[in-house]
């Protein structure tokens, strides 16, 4: 909405700068972006709020600056000058076959007319406010509009075919030119203005191109009326046509103003065009709601945490167009304007009262701490301590969308199980709620290798969503994609990321929350190498790791090898301890020894290492795995491992003999179980 | 015996003085303080005559052993500064070589703004609430006071599944999740993701994050609301920083309030950030509306509460100086790395 200083001034007695009014207003709710300077008025582009449409013209905004600057408000003559009132016009009838989608429909005849360019008073208005002016009669009812907030349309009355006016719901087929040039198709239910032959207006929203007035016009039917916002809210969304008109009708006219408006705009056409004003037509019956509320000025000081005269209260009370009665001390019952439909509860005048009382005038306390005691939840524990760890890792985080394409879904449609998908998307590339966080990694590779970004380490902490016998499910999981170099130095050059890098990572922050994991081959479609993720005695996996496929990397653009993992958090959210609890470290000291075995290549690294733990049991503090070999200096087909074992216990030092034993024993049972020898 | 606690003396002073050593010089004048010819060791070796032979065997054997360790402590030092000197010469350690540097991953800016909101409303007795971004009309609009088919739905255009579920377009439906599941008092705040049907530019995108609070109490004012508000804006931006509320609209909370702070780039003298007006809309705010309470089944003669919320972006945005809103959700690791 527009708003022109100048105008604004016709209705009330201000006199501060342009600056100072835009300052007031803003302070008071009703938005003031910027201003423009038209012809020596100051033209203010204002944000009027969907629950205000009473500030949608100058009328209504007079009356908040009124309010805000203590100032009088002086409305203009609505009433129609005996000597224009003309003898009878042509006979028209009016029917309004659908009374909830129009409850009072009114239709002036004014004869004789004499179409022209408007005066200069109206069309300086208008023009400031950024309509077109287009000949007397329609800037009239423009200008009505944008001073009372109601819409009017005028009609060329000659021609209206079959001498009637029907406000009715369009019938299937029907088809309108309205004023703009455009034909648009009508869907049955919206509202339209018929003659005998057909639709000649969309109600509320625009007119149509057949009846609109023109040079030629003699005689015209003005009408005003009052539609059902939601039908017209509807209509003017199945059409994509938003109008001065309808933008108001959806938020709710003033049904006060239907008859005064077409008084007013009667009036002006009067002074404007000549004619005489001739029968009024006056369908159906819209008394406004007579509404009173009980208002407490003690309880306004209670929810705003201030103190308030209750003159003040009254004074605001009655500067915004309200009644004041039944006063007793801090009480009183305030009436309320047809103009202000937001208003029905108590709360709403406490916040009229607040607005122009000033939200600055407000103190801002201190006084309410709850101390929370109540620890975090587990899952955002857990959500917050992986990214602790994973940085800390070396990895970036990075948030992808969770929005993806249907493409993107088949790629994964193994792992993939009922996706929730948009009845209304956006784009095709935004369609599908992801149900894995692959595509989002391999895309944000994708992104980085193209800017010459190449060695990457990233994760992400985010949600997968499926739909699962009709429930809405959201899984929080976790992602990690390495690729190029894991580290670059003049020391050890360049170190590819691989396999057991990602491996070591998912490992690491597993341990991180007290957990272990159990890694067994599975695969994965578009995943080379890949291996399940399972918790000890977990039947199924929680997620999974391996290389993505080359088929995989070429729908990425991606030419350089990738590796990635997904694990689900919800069954880690459960398990992780996330207590910390010492366990007393031995002050006896271990004994490290190496073995070196030599196997066949087949025999997996985990069977080995089985094998010592059993055979080891309690004395075994810890195997590491130094060294595995392939080559030329063993026999073809075989492998060599070396590990380092460490043997120690809690309640004493173990002697010599006794290390030498049990290491002979690990031997021993490695030779028995597995049929290696050692190197 | 006094000559035995002598050579001990000998040996600490000894010690002491071959760690001052810096250069073969010195070693030398060492060498001939303690063992040279008229040195200290030699000078006990020949003072030993007053004594009885048992203890003339005894220090002197002593002396010797001291003498023979003194020798090859001057020889390992002499040698351990020879090669110190020839590495220094060659060049072998060049301390302009970069270190072995180790990657340090970063945590996404969104991440870490949100977690600083957090981190100040939690200070201030709030809890963490989340709750799930698939939502039925219900919770992210009726019982929020935004009818059907009214305008006021216009703010919040929203994605669909079905007739009745939706991606929520604000974290608002975690308030009447947590109205429903527990009385007053309430004290919380819900971060969270939404979605909003915007075609995506540099200030707008489909999906984004919001962090809204909520605290139901008795007797709750709006002058607490201010209070709670600017404390979060001075640890936000910064202790000089103005806040100011201007009236506005929203369903769930009457009276409304759209929060501005005074522009932390121009510190309110007006730029382009700002528009040239000096402030920055940052939160949105109010008294939650009695309807809201009738909603979730709280008594609104008893309980009045506020409510508050703010997007992530925009805030990620302002505090670190980011003009693109896209640069979140494109992962450039350039732009991911500056947030260490």
């Amino acid at each position: 909405m527009k708003l022109s200083y100048e105008w604004l001034k016709e209705y009330v007695d201000i006199d501060v700068s342009g600056e100072e009014l835009a300052h007031g207003l803003t302070m008071a709710g009703t938005e003031v972006g910027a201003i423009e300077d038209v012809d020596g008025d100051r033209v203010m582009d204002l944000e009027i709020t969907s629950n205000r449409p009473d500030c949608l013209n100058i009328i209504g905004l007079a009356r908040e600056a009124s309010a805000v600057f203590d100032k009088d408000l002086r409305l203009p003559e609505m009433k129609i000058p005996e000597r224009a009132l003309g003898e009878k016009g042509p006979p028209i009838k009016c029917l309004v076959q659908n009374r909830k989608l129009c409850p009072r429909y009114t239709a002036r005849v004014i004869t004789d007319v004499h179409i022209k360019e408007a005066s200069e008073r109206i069309e300086r208005r208008i023009l400031a406010l950024g309509l077109r002016a287009v000949n007397n009669v329609v800037d009239v009812t423009n200008f009505c509009l944008m001073e009372t907030g109601q819409p009017l349309h005028a009609f060329d009355l000659d021609r209206i075919r079959g001498g009637k006016v029907i406000v009715r719901e369009a019938a299937r087929g029907e088809k309108l030119v309205t004023i703009d040039g455009v034909e648009r198709e009508l869907e049955p239910g919206m509202p339209v203005i018929a003659d005998a032959a057909g639709p000649i207006a969309i109600a509320g929203v625009m007119g149509g191109k057949t009846t609109e007035v023109t040079g030629s016009t003699k005689n015209i039917l003005l009408e005003s009326a009052y539609f059902d916002p939601i039908s017209i809210r509807r209509a003017a969304r199945a059409l994509g046509l938003s109008s001065d008109s309808s933008y108001r009708f959806e938020r709710g006219a003033d049904k006060g103003m239907t008859l005064a408006a077409s008084d007013r705009a009667a009036r002006l056409i009067y002074e404007e065009a000549g004619g005489k004003i001739c029968e009024l037509y006056d369908v159906g019956v819209l008394a406004p709601e007579e509404v009173s509320i009980e208002f407490d000025t003690g309880k306004a000081e209670n929810l705003l945490g201030i103190s308030l005269e209750p003159e003040k209260v009254k004074r605001i009370f009655r500067r915004l167009g309200m009644t004041v009665s039944g006063e007793k001390g801090a009480k009183m019952v305030v009436g309320v304007p047809s103009f202000r439909e937001d208003i029905r509860k108590e709360v709403d005048l406490i916040e009229e009262v607040a607005r122009i009382h000033g939200y600055d005038n407000i103190p801002a306390t201190i006084t309410r701490f709850v101390p929370q005691v109540k620890r975090k939840e587990r899952s955002r524990r857990v959500e917050e301590k992986l990214r602790e760890m994973l940085p800390a890792l070396g990895l970036n985080e990075i948030m992808a969308y969770s929005l993806i394409s249907e493409a993107a879904v088949k790629r994964f449609a193994a792992i993939t199980a009922y996706p929730v998908a948009l009845r209304n998307p956006l784009s095709e590339d935004q369609k599908i709620l992801t149900p894995q966080l692959l595509d989002g990694m391999l895309r944000a590779v994708s992104w980085n290798i193209n800017r010459k970004n190449t060695d990457l380490g990233l994760f992400e902490v985010g949600k997968i969503y499926s739909r699962v016998r009709g429930a809405f499910l959201e899984v929080p999981a976790v992602c990690v994609g390495l690729t190029g170099d894991l580290r670059k130095n003049w020391q050890e050059g360049r170190r590819p990321a691989n396999l057991y890098d990602l491996k070591g990572i998912v490992e690491t922050v597993l341990r991180g929350l007290k957990l272990s994991a159990v890694f067994r081959e599975a695969p994965v479609e578009g995943l080379a190498n890949c291996a399940g993720i399972f918790l000890p005695g977990g039947k199924e996996s929680i997620g999974f790791l391996g290389e993505a496929s080359s088929r995989l990397l070429s729908e990425y653009g991606i030419s350089q090898p990738v590796y990635i993992c997904q694990v689900k958090l919800d069954a880690i959210m459960e398990n992780a301890v996330l207590e910390n609890r010492y366990l007393s470290v031995s002050r006896f000291p271990t004994s490290v020894r190496d073995v070196s075995i030599l196997c066949d290549r087949s025999l997996s690294a985990g069977e080995i290492r089985a094998v010592i733990e059993e055979t080891g049991e309690e004395i075994i503090r810890g195997i590491d795995l130094l060294d595995v070999y392939e080559g030329e200096r063993i026999p073809g087909g075989k492998k060599s491992l070396t590990y380092s074992i460490e043997y120690g216990l809690e309640s004493r030092t173990l002697t010599d003999e006794e290390i030498e034993a049990i290491h002979s024993r690990v031997k021993d049972g490695l030779v028995k179980e597995l049929k290696v020898s050692f190197r | 015996m006094d000559v035995l606690k002598r050579l001990d003396e000998i040996k600490s002073d000894f010690e002491e003085e071959l760690t001052h050593c810096r250069d073969a010089g010195d070693l030398e004048a060492v060498r001939v303080k303690y063992v040279g010819r008229k040195g200290e060791l030699t000078g006990i070796l020949r003072s030993l005559s007053g004594l009885s032979p048992e203890e003339k065997r005894e220090a002197g054997k002593r002396a010797n052993v001291l003498k023979n360790e003194f020798a090859g402590s001057l020889a390992e030092i002499k040698e351990r500064l020879k090669s110190e000197r020839a590495r220094e010469k060659e060049g072998g350690l060049d301390v302009t070589l970069p270190g072995i540097r180790h990657r340090m991953g970063t945590v996404h800016p969104l991440t870490r703004t949100m977690a600083r909101i957090n981190e100040i409303f939690v200070s201030l007795g709030f809890r963490i609430a989340e709750g799930p971004e698939i939502e039925s009309e219900f919770y992210n609009f009726e019982a929020l006071n935004i009818p059907l088919d009214h305008p006021s739905r216009d703010a919040f255009d929203t994605f669909y599944i079905d007739r009745e579920y939706l991606l929520r377009s604000h974290t608002s439906n975690v308030q009447v999740h947590v109205m429903q599941r527990q009385s007053p008092p309430v004290q919380v705040i819900m971060p969270g993701r939404v979605y909003r049907p915007d075609a995506v530019d540099a200030t707008h995108s489909f999906m984004f994050h919001q962090v809204e609070g909520l605290l139901v109490d008795e007797d709750v004012k709006f002058s607490d609301l201010k209070g709670v508000l600017s404390v979060f804006c001075k640890s936000m931006f910064g202790e000089d920083i103005k806040m100011r509320l201007r009236p506005h609209f929203f369903p769930f909370t009457e009276p409304s309030a759209e929060v501005d702070i005074s522009c932390i780039i121009c510190k309110g003298e007006g730029c382009r950030v700002c528009s040239g007006n000096g402030w920055l809309e940052i939160l949105g705010a109010g008294m939650v509306n009695p309807k809201v309470f009738e909603a979730v089944g709280y008594d609104p003669e008893k309980y009045t509460g506020f409510a508050f919320g703010m997007g992530v972006e925009r805030i990620a945005m302002l505090l670190y100086g980011i003009d693109d809103i896209r640069l979140f959700y494109e992962n450039d690791v350039r732009f991911l790395e500056q947030f260490i």
